[in-house]
C-alpha cells in the first residue's frame, strides 16, 4: 500500500522541531564561520 | 546620470508599480484589501516579510556602516531567526485562529477595549514616526544627484507611494515585494563583483579580506558583555530577540504580510525563511560595503561623503581650515596606501613579521584619518549648523555615482527606490489597516460607509503625516537606520511586554497590563533621555518591566480587595 502523505500543515523539513531546529542550527553555524573568519584575517 | 540610467530608473519603477496594479485589479473586499484575501503561499510571504524590512535604508545606510564601522552590525541580526521559531510556535497560530485583520484586536479579546487602544496608538505614533524617516532616506539620493530641494524630493516620494498604495492595496504591495527581492539580490550581487573587480589586478578576493581584517573592518563577533556597547553578541542574541520579536509579533507592517498567508503552515514557513535569509543577507550587504573600504585604499577617497556640505565649506570663512584638513587627509591616506602595499608583499612572501608590522601601520594610519575626518565634520557643522554632520550614508551612493558604468548606476538607484516604496508602501498600509480596524471600527461600530473607502483615505491622511516627519528628518544627524531602529526600541519593547502578558501570563487582566504599559513607557524613555544604555537593552527593559509591574499591580489589587471584602 502506498503510504498517504503527511498532513499539509507539516513543514518542508519533515516536522515543525525538526525545522525550528534547521533555523537555529543554521544561525549557530553562521556565528562559529564569522568567529573564524574574524580570526583567520584579523 | 546618463540618459541610459535615467531609462533604466524611471522603467524598473514603473513596470514595478503596473506589475503590481495589474495583480490587483478588479473589485476588492475589505479582506483583499488589507489581507490580499488571505491567499498567498509561504515564499511569497517570506519574500513580502523580508522586503518590508529591507528598505532603502538598509542599502544606504548598512554599507557605510560597513566602510566606516566595519561589519560588527551584523550582530544586531541575531536575534532574528530565534525570533521567527517563537513567533511560528505562538503568535502565528492564535492570530490566525482567532482571523483577525490587526495584532491589536486580539488584545481586546483578552484584555479590553483600553488596553488595545493604547497599543494600536503607541504602533500608530512609532510606525509613522518611522516611516517618515523611511521617506527622508530615498529623497537625500535625489536631492543630492539632481541637486533638488530636499523638502520638494520628500513629498514627491510620500507623494509616489501613496498613489500606488492606495489604489493596489496588500495584494499589490505583496506582488511588488516578489520583483523587488529579485531586483535587488542580482543588484547587490553585481555591485559586491564588481568592486572586487576594480580592485588592483594582483588584489583578489581573499587579499581583500586580509587588509579589510587588519582595518578592523571583519569585527564581526564581539563576546564582550557591556549594556553599553551598541552591537556585541549578547546585545543582538537578547537585545535584538526582543526587538525582532516586537518588530515581527506587534508591528502591523509585518503581522500584515504573515497574515496574508493562505493558511498557518504558509504563515510559519515564510518567517522561517525570513530567519534562515535574514543574517546571510545582511552579512553580503555589510561585505560590499567592506570592499567598497578596500577599493579607496587604492583611490583616492572624498574627506567628506557629502559633496554639498564640502562645496559649502569651500566657498564659506572656513575654507582655509578646511584646506589643511584636506591636506592632512591626503597624506594619511598615500600612508595608508603604502601600508595596504606593504602587507600585500608581506603576505605573499609568507613574512610573519613584516605582516604584523605593516597590519599596525594600516591600523595607525586608519585610526589618524579617522581623527582627520571627525575634525572635517566637526567643521562642516561649524559652518552650517543644520548640516548632518555624518555622512555614513553617502558613502555607498558616492561610489555608486563615481566608479560603477551607466546602466548598472540606473538599476543600483532604482534597487534604492523600489526598496523604499516597498517598505513605505506596507506601512501606509498597516497604519490604515490599525485605523479602521483598531479605531474607526471601535468608534463608529454601526457606520455604513465602505470600509474599503474608509482605508483609502485613512492611507492618504498617514500619507500626509509621514511627509511632515519627513521634512524634519535631516534634522537628526545620525546614521538613517540606527535613527528607525532607536525609534522601534524606544516602543517596541513595552508593546512586546504587553502581548508576553496577554499570551503567557493568563491571571493578569486588562487593568494591571495599562497602567504597568505606561508606567514602563515612561521609563524607557527617562532611560533614553539619560543615555543609561545602548538602545537595544531598551526593549528587554520594556518587555520585562511590562511583565513585572502587571504581575506585581495584580497581586496587590487583589490583596486589597481581599482585605475589603473581609472587612
Amino acid at each position: 500500500m502506498i503510504p498517504m502523505n503527511p498532513p499539509t500543515e507539516t513543514p518542508l523539513f519533515g516536522s515543525w522541531p525538526l525545522a525550528y531546529a534547521v533555523v537555529i542550527g543554521a544561525l549557530a553555524v553562521e556565528i562559529a564561520l564569522f568567529y573564524g573568519l574574524m580570526r583567520w584575517f584579523a | 546620470m546618463s540618459s541610459l540610467d535615467w531609462w533604466i530608473l524611471g522603467g524598473t519603477i514603473a513596470l514595478l508599480v503596473l506589475y503590481g496594479l495589474y495583480k490587483s485589479r478588479g473589485t476588492q473586499s475589505f479582506d483583499d484589501y488589507t489581507l490580499a484575501g488571505k491567499s498567498l503561499p509561504w515564499y511569497h510571504v517570506g519574500l513580502s516579510v523580508m522586503a518590508t524590512q529591507a528598505s532603502a535604508i538598509t542599502f544606504l545606510s548598512a554599507p557605510g556602516q560597513g566602510f566606516a564601522d566595519g561589519m560588527r552590525f551584523v550582530q544586531f541580526y541575531f536575534g532574528l531567526p530565534l525570533a521567527m521559531v517563537v513567533l511560528s510556535i505562538t503568535f502565528v497560530p492564535i492570530f490566525h485562529k482567532l482571523r483577525v485583520y490587526t495584532a491589536y484586536e486580539f488584545l481586546e479579546n483578552r484584555f479590553d477595549g483600553r488596553v488595545r487602544s493604547l497599543t494600536a496608538g503607541l504602533f500608530l505614533l512609532q510606525r509613522g514616526l518611522s516611516t517618515g524617516v523611511s521617506i527622508y532616506a530615498p529623497s537625500i539620493i535625489l536631492s543630492t544627484i539632481l541637486g533638488w530641494n530636499i523638502y520638494w524630493t520628500n513629498l514627491l516620494m510620500g507623494g509616489l507611494v501613496l498613489l500606488y498604495a492606495v489604489w493596489g492595496g496588500t495584494k499589490a504591495i505583496s506582488y511588488t515585494h516578489l520583483t523587488q527581492m529579485l531586483i535587488v539580490t542580482v543588484a547587490m550581487f553585481i555591485a559586491g563583483f564588481l568592486t572586487v573587480h576594480k580592485l588592483p589586478a594582483n588584489m583578489g578576493f581573499t587579499d581583500a579580506l586580509r587588509v579589510a581584517g587588519k582595518a578592523g573592518r571583519l569585527n564581526l563577533i564581539d563576546t564582550t558583555f557591556d549594556v553599553k556597547s551598541r552591537y556585541n553578541l549578547w546585545s543582538g542574541l537578547i537585545g535584538g530577540f526582543f526587538l525582532q520579536l516586537s518588530y515581527f509579533g506587534t508591528d502591523q507592517s509585518q503581522v500584515g504580510r504573515y497574515l496574508t498567508g493562505e493558511t498557518i503552515k504558509q504563515s510559519r514557513m515564510g518567517l522561517l525563511m525570513n530567519g534562515l535569509l535574514k543574517v546571510p543577507m545582511q552579512f553580503l550587504i555589510l561585505l560590499v560595503g567592506v570592499l567598497v573600504f578596500v577599493f579607496y585604499q587604492f583611490h583616492e577617497s572624498p574627506v567628506f561623503f557629502n559633496q554639498q556640505e564640502v562645496v559649502r565649506l569651500q566657498a564659506g570663512p572656513l575654507a582655509g581650515d578646511f584646506r589643511q584638513l584636506n591636506q592632512q587627509h591626503l597624506t594619511l591616506s598615500a600612508q595608508r596606501r603604502e601600508a595596504v602595499l606593504a602587507l600585500q608583499r608581506a603576505t605573499t612572501q609568507h613574512d610573519d613579521a613584516a605582516t604584523t608590522l605593516a597590519g599596525r601601520r594600516l591600523e595607525k594610519a586608519d585610526a589618524a584619518l579617522a581623527k582627520t575626518h571627525t575634525a572635517v565634520a566637526d567643521l562642516v557643522k561649524r559652518n552650517n549648523p543644520a548640516a548632518d554632520k555624518n555622512d555614513l550614508n553617502y558613502v555607498f551612493l558616492r561610489f555608486i555615482l563615481d566608479y560603477l558604468p551607466h546602466g548598472l548606476i540606473g538599476l543600483l538607484i532604482a534597487m534604492i527606490f523600489i526598496s523604499s516604496m516597498g517598505s513605505i508602501a506596507a506601512a501606509y498600509s498597516s497604519l490604515a489597516s490599525t485605523t479602521v480596524v483598531d479605531m474607526y471600527r471601535r468608534v463608529w461600530p454601526n457606520s455604513t460607509y465602505d470600509e474599503v473607502v474608509v482605508s483609502r483615505w485613512s492611507t492618504i491622511g498617514w500619507g500626509v503625516f509621514c511627509v511632515v516627519v519627513a521634512q524634519f528628518t535631516n534634522r537628526i544627524g545620525s546614521s538613517l537606520i540606527e535613527t528607525v531602529n532607536i525609534l522601534g526600541s524606544l516602543f517596541y519593547g513595552v508593546i512586546l511586554g504587553i502581548f508576553c502578558v496577554a499570551f503567557y501570563v493568563k491571571s493578569i487582566g486588562g487593568r494591571a497590563t495599562f497602567w504597568a504599559a505606561v508606567i514602563a513607557e515612561a521609563v524607557v524613555f527617562i532611560c533614553y533621555y539619560l543615555d543609561l544604555m545602548a538602545f537595544l537593552w531598551f526593549n528587554v527593559v520594556g518587555c520585562l518591566l511590562v511583565v513585572v509591574l502587571a504581575w506585581l499591580f495584580t497581586r496587590l489589587w487583589s490583596q486589597e480587595s481581599s482585605v475589603r471584602v473581609s472587612s
